[in-house]
């Protein structure tokens, strides 16, 4: 079970980064994933520079398969992250989907 | 002077039958019996592992090789991810620079296979930042992304980065402890299945069990009597954002270049004198970036260069790399992969080599890196 | 006068036939069609939920007007899919939307009218002065058995609406609500999917509750089918909506417009506040609208709607945004569901 703490400060920083416009510098697709995401597996992972210059990571999700390359223009957004334990909090996090 | 004079590693690979510290034993027994040292002539030792904590909640490892060696002496565990090997063999290095006529044990050890790939890969992922992990991005994904960038900005295919599975793969069939025994082809590697686009399979390091100790002294007449000898020349830590997100350019390990000029420039020896090299290829993307970083190649030719195999064994090349076979075919149980390189350096530097042994060796570099680039240690060894 | 200030609706991006899932049992797709009066519904990805789809639709609601969020002291969250059997989604949805802290905050459950409840509630708590602005969603990522009815019909959506007292686009003109013990349609605790009484969920349940609701409006108001320009129920496959609609004395026509089940399917409690979005896109100014919800267990809340001058300038496109989707196949739709 992940802490619930962790998430909890967590999300004060996930707040600020949703809704945000940036484009894909760098980018893998995830086939060997840990246990917390299995059950997303395979799947995209892209490195986001936004409009304000900062860097994020998260996966890219909606999208068509020539959406997934560096310089596509992508927007964050709400998901659920990690499915750690059905007992413990739910992980909400960034995710990109192309604009 | 510090010098090496005894190594000593157990096999790796998938070793079913030894737990974590059974295979501690084995390799300190082992380099004990070789240097013909008995347990109280060691003053130190310094312990690189990784994962013991986070797979089996398995620590104060000190108190522990104490029970194994039946001494009461200083003994220190150094962590830094994959580097952890690298970096307790740097501690160890200053502890001699400190410490007159002394004779130090470093040993590198790690279990991931009492572990599922899920836990060991989760356990692997604890050298990333924490939005890596969020991000669901394995260790894999992290230098698959940098693989990805790289073949993108030079124009390269995943055919170059092949070429350094199958070099590696050839060095470990001439390596009896190596994990990975038999030669494979760059179409092997190219059929093989995706681990992280675009790196496969036969890209990868594998999940590995092993011990490898090295005894390394300062002290001038226990040195004299030593049949094999190797100088430390110079051992150079750097660090560098845990986030390969934060770093200056994503192409690059910048605490290898740092690492590296500062460990040259103490050794006072250019790049062409290097023969043989020991480097970091947990993906084969690294061993390119590392003979760019580390200053053998320029940065980009790196894909292009690998093609003609320079740094294969009986190629003929100046400077071979990775004859133990490297991470991928010797396998790379973490914290012992930083002892094991330096190991190799000192087997080629003292003509132990065997089947693998490179003519004409004088110098030799190990290199060690961290995570996905957030520490490097970079060893020369010389005779 | 208390009403809605704007408004916001989310459907996730994936759609699944009626056909592929007739295929997987041996089902007459025709047969089934005929029955349920649906093509196609919305499903959320397996990374979805109805938090996250609240997210969405609430961000909608309140990004094309400027408030003071400090105003919005109360967060209703209506649901049967809640993310959590105890937590509230209510608090994690005004943190991520940036409303804190001094606000009223809780969770509703009715079966498909879980929002349509708070709706009520909400606006009592404005005409009250309590509060300036409510936010109240309707969220869910519907869950059916699978070779069972809901599987053709239970969807995911969200709709958020923004109720405050000026710069109106709807005026809650009346509302009424009819309740009674019926179990037409349940879920236990710890039980994963819902279960319902087959042939009992019609007449006795979804008929009786909504034609009470609704006549006992009538009544009230003196207002009569006729008098609308649009109306909008509770949408639990294609047929229900359009018998009562028929029954109670409303035209086809007046209807159809907000049929959204035939493709999207039954969003629970987002479903008949998503019938009155494409209402919503076409409706002038001075029209009355009649929203009608239900929900099993029983109950069914209705209101009487009028369209103010307001609504042209935040109107929302939704046939173009229902468009945008992608199919998806039988093994996908388990995946996406949790339920493999």
């Amino acid at each position: 079970m992940i802490s619930p703490v962790k998430i909890w400060r967590r999300q004060k920083e996930i707040r600020k980064l949703i809704g945000k416009k940036g484009r894909v510098v760098a980018w893998t697709k995830i086939f060997t994933p840990g246990s917390d995401f299995k059950k997303y597996a395979p799947y995209p992972v892209v490195l986001v520079e936004l409009e304000n210059k900062e860097k994020i990571y998260g996966q890219l999700v909606d999208h068509e398969k020539e959406d997934l390359k560096t310089g596509s223009q992508v927007i964050s957004i709400l998901r659920k992250v990690r499915a750690s334990s059905s007992d413990g909090v739910i992980a909400y996090g960034v995710k990109f989907k192309p604009l | 002077m510090n010098y090496i004079t005894g190594y000593y590693t157990t096999k790796f690979g998938e070793i079913w039958e030894k737990s974590l510290f059974d295979l501690v034993k084995e390799a300190i027994t082992g380099v004990l019996k070789q240097t013909n040292l008995t347990n109280k002539q060691i003053d130190a030792v310094f312990f690189g592992n990784m994962l013991a904590g986070v797979l089996e909640n398995n620590l104060h490892s000190p108190s522990k090789i104490s029970e194994i060696l039946k001494v009461n002496i200083p003994i220190f565990r150094a962590e830094a991810a994959c580097a952890s090997g690298g970096a307790a063999f740097n501690l160890a290095k200053n502890y001699l620079d400190a410490n007159r006529n002394k004779n130090v044990l470093v040993i590198g050890a790690e279990k991931m296979t009492d572990y599922s790939p899920e836990e060991a890969i989760t356990g692997l992922s604890a050298a990333a930042s924490g939005e890596e992990q969020e991000a669901g991005l394995t260790f894999s994904g992290l230098y698959a992304m940098i693989a990805n960038y790289y073949l993108e900005k030079y124009s390269y295919s995943e055919k170059n980065l092949a070429y350094v599975s199958v070099k590696n793969h050839f060095h470990g069939s001439l390596n009896d402890k190596a994990q990975f025994r038999r030669k494979i082809t760059v179409e092997d590697v190219l059929k093989s299945a995706y681990v992280a686009y675009p790196l496969k399979v036969l890209d990868s390091s594998p999940i590995s069990d092993g011990a490898s100790a090295v005894i390394m002294t300062n002290n001038p007449d226990w040195v004299k009597k030593q049949k094999y000898k190797a100088a430390v020349l110079a051992s150079e830590v750097a660090t560098d954002t845990i986030s390969l997100k934060e770093r200056k350019n994503i192409d690059e390990i910048l605490a290898t270049k740092i690492a590296a000029n500062n460990a040259f420039k103490n050794a006072k020896i250019d790049r062409t004198d290097i023969n043989v090299a020991e480097v970091h290829d947990c993906f084969s993307i690294a061993e390119i970036l590392a003979m760019e970083d580390l200053g053998f190649w320029k940065k980009g030719e790196g894909g292009e260069n690998i093609i003609e195999q320079p740094t294969m064994f009986g190629n003929g090349g100046n400077l071979i790399v990775n004859t133990s076979g490297g991470l991928k075919a010797a396998g790379h149980p973490v914290g012992a992969t930083g002892i094991k390189q330096i190991g190799e350096i000192f087997l080629q530097l003292t003509g132990q080599a065997e089947k693998r042994q490179v003519k004409n060796v004088k110098y030799g570099l190990a290199h060690n890196v961290g995570g996905s680039g957030g520490t490097a240690v970079v060893t020369i060894l010389g005779i | 006068m208390v009403g809605i200030v704007s408004y916001g609706f989310y459907i996730p991006k994936y759609r699944i036939k009626t056909e592929e899932i007739t295929n997987v049992w041996g089902k007459n797709y025709e047969d089934v069609k005929k029955s349920l009066l649906i093509t196609e519904k919305a499903v959320a990805g397996v990374d979805e939920d109805s938090l996250t789809m609240a997210f969405e639709s609430a961000s909608s609601a309140l990004s094309n007007i400027k408030i003071d969020k400090s105003k919005i002291k109360a967060v209703l969250f209506g649901s049967e899919t809640h993310p959590y059997a105890v937590n509230p989604a209510s608090t994690i949805l005004a943190e991520f939307l940036g409303i804190e802290k001094n606000y009223l905050a809780y969770d509703t459950e009715f079966a498909c009218k879980a929002a349509t409840g708070a709706v009520i509630s909400a606006q009592a708590l404005i005409k009250s002065g309590y509060t300036d602005y409510a936010l109240v969603t309707g969220s869910d990522k519907g869950m059916g058995k699978t070779h069972d009815t809901l599987e053709y019909t239970a969807a995911s959506g969200s709709v958020s609406l923004l109720l405050g007292k000026d710069d109106l686009i709807l005026e809650i003109m009346d509302l009424e609500s009819f309740s009674s013990d019926t179990p037409d349609f349940w879920r236990r605790e710890g039980i994963r999917y819902p279960s319902h009484g087959g042939r009992f969920s019609g007449k006795p349940s979804y008929f009786y509750h909504i034609e009470s609701s609704a006549k006992s409006l009538f009544k009230k108001t003196g207002l009569k089918p006729a008098d609308f320009a649009f109306g909008v129920f509770h949408m639990p496959n294609g047929k229900f909506p359009i018998q009562v609609a028929g029954s109670l004395g409303f035209t086809h026509s007046q209807i159809q417009d907000s049929l959204v089940v035939n493709y999207l399917g039954n969003s629970y409690s987002a479903s008949a506040l998503m019938g009155l979005m494409p209402v919503l896109e076409k409706a002038k100014t001075g029209d009355l609208i009649f929203l009608c919800s239900y929900g099993s267990g029983a109950g069914s809340d209705s209101f009487v709607l009028k369209v103010t001058k307001n609504l042209n300038k935040r109107r929302k496109e939704f046939k173009t945004i229902v468009d945008k989707k992608k199919y998806i196949n039988y093994p996908a739709y388990l995946k996406a569901m949790e339920m493999i």
